[in-house]
């Protein structure tokens, strides 16, 4: 006893709250070590007594008085409590007997009668903590409940928080299926406990007592059975609260407005007996008119859909509401402008028909949905001949009738017959085009209710095998081509045209239950011919006829034909034909620029309809030219492409729009897998270390030859494998990679294959080659490959000096895995790369080798540095860097083929820097004592130092497996530019042609690195800014080119750190403003070759100087207001526009500093 | 508030106004075209330094002296002291009403050029159009290089006072004085901020 007390004195003196824990932890060990003793537990909830008693010997008078000793016994009286009520939250559960369950209830339950102040949050947590005992009787439930009730008009006053605990309380009571049935046993439908608790919370404000609140209202509706006056009693406590909304707070308190109407509006759609109270009161509130804002409208609307909804037995609880929410909801669509509201109420509306249809396991009486969908053709049909009123009314039919299947099958005919008797005689040209997007939508509608035909009630499916379809199978020939023939309204046209592709996607289910397309193949193939017309007819017109510049039907044409050939699969053979015999008939040799750019275009449009989805497998009432493969369009594409190609040999453009035309359609494929099985489908082939290429080998003849088939994979491996199958992905690679070779074998010197036709050759190469496993890439051997072009030896090799273009579209594609045979000593890779005497041929070869060059030392794949391949890497990167080393000193040499020398040895470099091989360190040395060779050429070694941090990125990039370390370049610039800044401080025992070189390689690199890399060395930096804008323009050092290459550089250098860290620059102003002031005086247009460089450092200089007043404060700028200012007035009249504006806005930032 | 001199003015959409037309045209746009600039691409290999020279860029840094387009162009976006409209949209600005002279065409860098720019107020009593006319002086005098001289007129016969306001606008002695006037400044600024 004495043990309690003392605890229990502890407990109330004490604050912290591990303290009370602690003890209230040690008297629940107390009563748990003695089985809970009748002894023990009375000591223990003696242990408060003192503060207990203190309580009755004060009254309520006195303490509201609020003297400070009756406040410190509230206090105190209510810590004592919360002793006991701690106690009980961490004693053992089944310990307490029912006896002292009961007691202890009493106790607590008392002080919701007597003590107001102190005693109700502790009781309502020891009530709580007791409901939740094992012994716990459903009929104590009672008694708590009726105990708390006496609370009345004081609940009011209790703190949020204890209200909280309360809520709390009520909804683990109701939630008590026991206590629950005993309530019911004990009230009946009266309910009287229910109005008692209506009275006690009648006027709650707090978000987190009332979403608890409303919880319990919902369970009092849905699981009591409330008499209607006690529902109706129940309706009004909530219904006060609608419409809900919730001010912002400051404190977030996690409970949005959406979830308080949400809580709201479950109470609504508790239970269909709310529903004679909450129609009317809905439909009063919504029918207020201006008054209701937006969101209050659709939260009505939104509640009626949930009421709908969630009522059961529609027949008493829905029907007969249904034509008074009709009556205020088709007004919200007929003259309604907000698409929210109009959303909303048709939501409700389509809710109603749901509704009425039934479930998925019980189908209502036919007669409510005809009811209903009566009511609504009675109102609407005759706004479908309004055209102010088409769209709305034929929305709000759409909605009705296309609601279910049964709907649907009931009504859709005579819709449709509605929209054809209008479109008989429109009253105008939107007129049509809304009734041609009614029926469309209609038939977009079936096509959605056909695909979940499974989903609803079993009848759903057999009423649609039943259904009519005659009216819709007539459609083409009764509305579709009228139009489509008597309209040149382009809006109107477009409609016909989604919508012919919208019909021949309608399926239909015959008496077996098996799927065909609704339409017949005839049909079919009329819709085809006669939409391909609209897209070949620009290739036949003269481009005097065609100056249309709206192709916005074409684009629609193209988007239904693509619905089209995706289910009628023969449709794109009748495209394909009838497009390449107009592409045939024309002469190629020497086209206008109208006609190729209608073939470019044709080509494009051809190649997305087929290409860039898998077809669907459907039967139709033909037998198919071909058995079905998702691959079938790609196939006959890439047929098609063969078979066109060349066009001529005197075009060369025409050519290459086929080559751009494959390499389009690859893309568009490969989109299209991806999507549809994800590049994991590739993974979970074991079989990847077939030769594919072997295979090929094997083939009867090229493919050049398969003119009959109009078709290159043969038809037992093109059904092979079925729509949703990722075998197909593979299978589309396999046959990519077959055509890519068939074309680098065709490959010569002459026409067709231009550069251009090449390089796209090899893009596309490079494409399918990177989507290849690395396994597959080397059981192919495609690292060979990309040297021998696929050609044996026997056959004719590709003389073109841009034959290269073609091994760097393979070699770009492939894994560093699969490169290793490439490593071998004296291989033909290293021959490729070493070999100089072609570099003359053209500026391209030197791009080409270079491009090998950076591949081939980006994508060595790991290995150890004693390794014949290391050494081989090795090999190849010295004899570049000693290539400049020699070359530069030499004298027979010229710059040109000297800058191609170091574009590829720079680029080779590049590769192997972007990856941080270490053997670059050695080469750095030498490539900085080149730059630094007073011979003309170290001047191009110096200004080409930036490549090595910016490595062509179109030939290595992630995507193309390149080997990227993340912070290269900051590893280069350690190495590259950071021993460089002591030796290009100018000085007087130094040559200044060498320190020249040296600034030109730091800029040179310094432009290319992001600011973060070199923004410690911005002081240095600064000073070799300075100096280059302040070179003056005659002197010898430096070349004329070099010179406004530094420039330019320099002043790029400075925007970039104009904008990163402006502050560095005040040491420096004056050098700066009097260098680019300078800068941009000099750089006056005399020289024609130096134009656009010259026009550039013009440009870029009034940049740096109209960025420095609005990054520096004014006091620093304002002794060089007056003369900047006359400059960048002269500036304005700049004779090009784009450095007039730059002027300008440097004018405008410098006319603040005053 | 006082009442605005003319109320409903007719009002040019942006598009209508005339600009330098384009010579780069807009990119096909349809479904089919999400590939073009891969498959279509002018310069089909990127790489090393001898890539080709991108014809757009040359065209942007070709010599273009200043002209009556440019002139039309720093001026019509000046918003009108009344209406939340550009001087360009309610015509106060016109595109034939701009002369230079000399023309551009044969004009040394720095030989001295006059700029004519000829106002159309929206009504012909328009208090405005002192106002109006100084925001053109002002606006010209802050964007064009010393070498040019400006001449900013209220058309003849456009307003009852015409030649008083384009005396006064002509005054440099008056310019200088108005534009010390704060509540001037103010005005003026608030109708230069649309210029970019």
């Amino acid at each position: 006893m004495a043990q309690f007390k003392q605890w229990a004195l502890e407990y109330v003196l004490a604050d912290d709250e591990p303290v009370q824990l602690e003890l209230t932890k040690k008297a629940a060990k107390e009563l748990e070590d003695s089985r809970a003793s009748s002894t023990v537990v009375g000591n223990w909830a003696a242990s408060v007594h003192q503060w207990m008693t203190l309580t009755h010997s004060n009254d309520d008078d006195q303490m509201e008085d609020g003297d400070e000793g009756a406040s410190g016994d509230i206090i105190s009286r209510a810590k004592a409590l919360s002793f006991l009520a701690g106690t009980l939250e961490v004693l053992d559960k089944t310990i307490l007997r029912p006896d002292q369950v009961q007691r202890l209830i009493g106790f607590f339950g008392a002080m919701f009668s007597y003590d107001h102040k102190a005693g109700i949050t502790a009781s309502a947590k020891a009530l709580r903590q007791l409901y939740s005992m094992k012994n716990f009787k459903p009929e104590m439930g009672i008694k708590v409940l009726e105990d708390v009730c006496k609370l009345k008009e004081d609940f009011r006053l209790q703190t949020a928080v204890t209200r909280l605990e309360i809520y709390e309380l009520f909804l683990s009571l109701v939630e008590d299926s026991a206590v629950s049935s005993e309530l019911q046993h004990k009230y009946g439908s009266s309910c009287g406990f229910a109005l008692d608790l209506l009275q006690l919370c009648s006027s709650e404000r707090d978000p987190r007592n009332l979403m608890i609140w409303f919880k319990v209202i919902r369970r009092l509706l849905a699981e009591f059975s409330p008499s209607p006056e006690v529902t109706g009693e129940i309706f009004k406590a909530f219904s006060a609260y609608f419409p809900i909304s919730l001010r912002s707070s400051v404190t977030p308190i996690g409970i949005t407005a959406e979830d308080l109407k949400e809580a709201v509006r479950n109470c609504f759609s508790s239970n269909q007996r709310v529903a004679p109270f909450a129609f009317p009161f809905l439909m009063q509130k919504l029918d207020q008119g201006d008054a209701v804002t937006v969101a209050v409208k659709v939260d009505i609307l939104r509640t009626i859909k949930a009421c709908i909804e969630a009522y059961e037995n529609p027949q008493v609880s829905v029907v007969p509401y249904i034509e008074k929410i009709w009556g205020s909801l088709k007004y919200e669509v007929r003259n309604g402008e907000v698409k929210e509201t109009i959303d909303a109420t048709l939501e409700v509306l389509r809710a109603i028909a749901r509704k009425l249809d039934g479930s998925k396991t019980h189908k209502q009486e036919v007669a409510l949905l005809r009811n209903y969908i009566d009511l609504v053709f009675g109102d609407c049909k005759d706004d479908l001949s309004n055209p102010t009123y088409t769209k709305q009314a034929g929305l709000l039919l759409m909605t009705v009738v296309t609601a279910n299947i049964r709907g649907y099958v009931l009504y859709n005919a005579g819709f449709i017959e509605i929209i054809r008797q209008n479109l008989r005689q429109p009253k105008s040209s939107t007129h049509t085009r809304d009734l041609l997007l009614l029926l469309n939508s209609i038939l977009k509608t079936r096509i959605e209710l056909f695909k979940n035909r499974k989903d609803g009630h079993t009848e759903d499916e057999e009423q649609l095998r039943a259904e009519t379809r005659t009216h819709i199978l007539s459609l083409f020939h009764d509305v579709y081509l009228p139009v489509w023939t008597g309209s040149e309204e382009i809006d109107v046209l477009k409609q016909v045209a989604l919508g012919l592709g919208l019909l021949v996607r309608q399926q239909a289910l015959d008496a077996e239950g098996a799927v065909s397309l609704l339409c017949s193949g005839a049909i079919c193939v009329e819709i085809c011919k006669l939409l391909i017309v609209t897209l070949v007819k620009p290739l036949t017109l003269s481009s005097n006829d065609n100056q249309s510049h709206d192709a916005t039907l074409e684009d629609d044409v193209v988007l239904a034909l693509r619905t089209i050939v995706m289910s009628y699969t023969d449709g794109y053979g009748w495209i394909i034909r009838s497009a390449r015999k107009e592409i045939k008939k024309r002469d190629w040799a020497s086209p206008s620029e109208y006609s190729l750019e209608a073939l470019k275009v044709l080509l494009s449009r051809l190649a997305f309809i087929g290409c860039s989805e898998i077809p669907t497998e459907v039967n139709s009432d033909t037998e198919p030219e071909n058995p079905y493969s998702p691959l079938r369009h790609y196939d006959a594409w890439l047929w098609t492409l063969v078979y066109l190609f060349p066009l001529s040999l005197q075009s060369v453009t025409a050519d290459s729009y086929i080559l751009s035309s494959l390499h389009a359609a690859v893309i568009w494929f490969r989109d299209a897998c991806e999507a549809k099985y994800r590049a994991s489908a590739l993974a979970q082939y074991s079989d990847s270390d077939k030769n594919w290429l072997a295979e090929f080998e094997q083939l009867p003849g090229t493919f050049f030859d398969q003119v009959e088939s109009a078709a290159m994979l043969p038809d037992e491996i093109a059904s092979s494998f079925g729509e949703d199958d990722p075998e197909t992905y593979r299978q589309f690679l396999r046959l990519s990679l077959f055509i890519v070779r068939g074309f680098y074998k065709g490959a010569t010197a002459e026409a067709p294959w231009s550069e251009q036709a090449l390089a796209q050759l090899a893009q596309t190469a490079a494409l399918v080659v990177q989507n290849l496993s690395e396994k597959l890439q080397v059981s192919c051997n495609l690292a060979q490959e990309a040297f021998s072009l696929f050609k044996t030896s026997e056959e004719k090799p590709c003389a073109s000096p841009f034959s290269g273009l073609l091994t760097v579209g393979i070699l770009q594609g492939l894994h560093p895995g699969a490169m290793t045979g490439l490593y071998q000593p004296g291989g033909v890779a290293e021959k490729f790369i070493c070999d100089t005497s072609d570099l003359g041929s053209s500026p391209r070869a030197s791009d080409i080798k270079a491009a090998v060059g950076t591949i081939y030392s980006n994508k060595y794949p790991a290995g150890p540095a004693t390794s014949e391949e290391y050494q081989t890497l090795k090999r190849v990167l010295e004899f570049w860097t000693n290539k400049i080393k020699e070359s530069v000193t030499s004298s027979d040499i010229d710059s040109d083929s000297f800058n191609s020398l170091t574009n590829v040895a720079m680029h080779t470099i590049a590769g192997a820097v972007a990856r941080q091989e270490k053997l670059v360190l050695d080469l750095i040395p030498v490539l900085h004592e080149a730059a630094g060779s007073p011979n003309p050429n170290g001047e191009i070694v110096a200004r080409s130092l930036g490549v090595l941090v910016q490595p062509n990125s179109e030939v290595l990039n992630k995507e193309t497996h390149a080997n990227i370390k993340r912070f290269y370049k900051q590893w280069a610039y350690n190495f590259l530019v950071r021993p460089l800044y002591d030796l290009a401080r100018p000085g007087s025992d130094k040559d200044p042609k060498t320190t020249a070189r040296y600034s030109i390689m730091i800029l040179s690199v310094v432009k290319n690195c992001p600011f973060t890399i070199y923004q410690d060395d911005v002081e240095s930096l600064l000073r070799l800014l300075v100096t280059a804008l302040s070179n003056k323009k005659d002197d010898s050092v430096l070349s004329e080119e070099a010179a406004q290459a530094q420039v330019i550089a320099a002043l790029e250098i400075l925007v970039d750190i104009l904008a990163n860290e402006p502050s560095a620059l005040k040491g420096f102003l004056k050098e700066i403003i009097g260098g680019t002031t300078k800068v941009y005086q000099e750089s006056t247009p005399s020289n024609k070759t130096l134009h656009r460089a010259l026009t550039t450092c013009r440009k870029l200089s009034l940049q740096v100087i109209g960025a420095l007043p609005k990054t520096l404060e004014e006091r620093y700028l304002l002794p060089f207001s007056r003369p900047t200012q006359r400059m960048l007035a002269l500036a304005c009249g700049d004779p090009v526009r784009k450095v007039r504006e730059a002027a300008r806005s440097a004018r405008a930032n410098w006319a603040k500093v005053v | 508030m006082r009442e605005v001199d003319n109320a409903n003015p007719s009002i040019l959409n942006v598009s209508q106004l005339p600009s330098r037309s384009r010579k780069v045209t807009t990119p096909r746009q349809g479904p089919d075209t999400k590939c073009d600039d891969i498959v279509y691409s002018k310069r089909p290999w990127l790489c090393g330094s001898s890539s080709l020279e991108d014809e757009a860029l040359e065209e942007e840094y070709g010599e273009d002296p200043l002209d009556a387009q440019d002139i039309y162009d720093l001026i019509s976006p000046i918003s009108d002291p009344e209406h939340p409209h550009t001087l360009g949209q309610l015509s106060v600005v016109q595109l034939p009403d701009i002369h230079l002279t000399p023309p551009p065409a044969g004009r040394r860098g720095d030989s001295l050029v006059t700029v004519t720019v000829d106002l159309t107020p929206t009504v012909t009593h328009c208090t405005q159009a002192t106002v109006i006319a100084l925001a053109v002086r002002y606006r010209l005098e802050q964007t064009l290089p010393p070498n040019y001289r400006l001449d900013v007129r209220i058309k003849d016969g456009s307003h009852s006072n015409d030649d008083q306001v384009t005396r006064q606008v002509g005054d440099k002695e008056r310019v200088a004085a108005a534009l010390e006037n704060d509540t001037l400044r103010g005005t003026l600024d608030k109708m230069l901020e649309t210029c970019v």
